[in-house]
């Protein structure tokens, strides 16, 4: 398989947007009894008497949203090799049923991997943001990825 | 509704660990149909030829799992308000079919909200073991809790 991206393709400052996915109130209390069973993910009657006055989806949910959209605007097409993590992940506003979301992916800073002369290290920040244009979900970390040509 | 934690109930060191739950193939392909199509997560057979040599689970559904230990063993008793979000989180090692995975979480820092003398944070340390011992992922992450006896400031 041709790859799209490799690791060269990822300059600082590069933005990548996409299409946007929606969660229905079924996806968010079948993800929450699985994994987050707080009464406000998983009980709509329950959560409108909770703080956020209505169901809201897992912020862990919101996450898995937010990598299926990563993997549809660019990740799929990537040498990606995997990612050691993130430095930061923050919960803004609420993701309620119907909201229909999309990510917006900024590269930061692109570093040559020091051991491995064909992979290198992208810093990202990436923002889901709502209908409204709201960011829901912010994360900055790091993807490794293959070099095109080798250092 | 009454609770059996409230901020008060939680001090620095203060070290909570969960039983074992685990991963079947079919959850893991299942996840990562929705949520992370890489091929590693979705197929067996292009697993094997990929550089982790089998199936391993999203690093999202083990973080998703992690949430639910953290729920099971104290955050659906105690009087929470939520999560602001985490930092540091890292995938340390690959998680697979039939792991047996357990939480071991560590109270790192209590404070009092200035703002609102109702609430308190909480922030923690929370780690996932496999069952040699091995850990393959850890994060620190702040809850709000409220607090027993609202104090001043």
């Amino acid at each position: 398989m041709a790859l799209r991206y490799y690791w060269e393709d990822f300059t600082p400052g590069r933005v990548f947007e996409t299409g946007t996915r929606t969660l229905s109130e079924q996806d968010i209390t079948r993800f929450a009894r699985e994994y987050d069973p707080q009464s406000y993910h998983t009980d709509a009657q329950a959560a409108k008497s909770s703080p956020y006055g209505g169901l809201i989806a897992s912020g862990w949910q919101t996450c898995g949203v937010t990598m299926r959209l990563m993997c549809d605007g660019y990740l799929l097409e990537t040498s990606c090799v995997g990612s050691p993590g993130l430095e930061e992940l923050r919960w803004l506003k609420p993701v309620r049923p119907g909201d229909a979301l999309r990510l917006k992916t900024t590269v930061i800073e692109s570093t040559p991997s020091g051991k491995h002369a064909n992979r290198g290290t992208v810093l990202f920040l990436w923002e889901t943001l709502n209908q409204n244009g709201e960011v829901v979900v912010s994360m900055r970390g790091r993807q490794m990825f293959l070099r095109r040509t080798p250092a | 509704m009454s609770h059996k934690y409230y901020w008060e109930d939680f001090y620095q060191g203060q070290v909570r660990e969960s039983g074992g739950y685990s991963l079947s193939e079919q959850e893991i392909i299942e996840f990562a149909r929705k949520y992370d199509p890489q091929p590693f997560h979705t197929d067996k057979d292009k697993a094997q030829q990929s550089y982790f040599g089998g199936l391993i689970a999203s690093g999202w559904q083990t973080a998703s799992l992690c949430m639910r230990m953290i729920c099971d063993v104290y955050l659906l008793e105690a009087a929470s308000l939520g999560s602001p979000g985490v930092d540091e989180v890292r995938w340390v090692k690959p998680v697979r079919p039939g792991d047996t995975l357990h939480l071991k979480t560590t109270v790192l820092e209590t404070r009092a909200s200035t703002s609102r003398p109702d609430m308190g944070t909480v922030r923690s340390r929370s780690e996932v073991y496999n069952q040699n011992g091995e850990l393959v992922m850890h994060m620190s992450g702040v809850g709000m809790f409220r607090r027993r006896s609202p104090g001043a400031g």
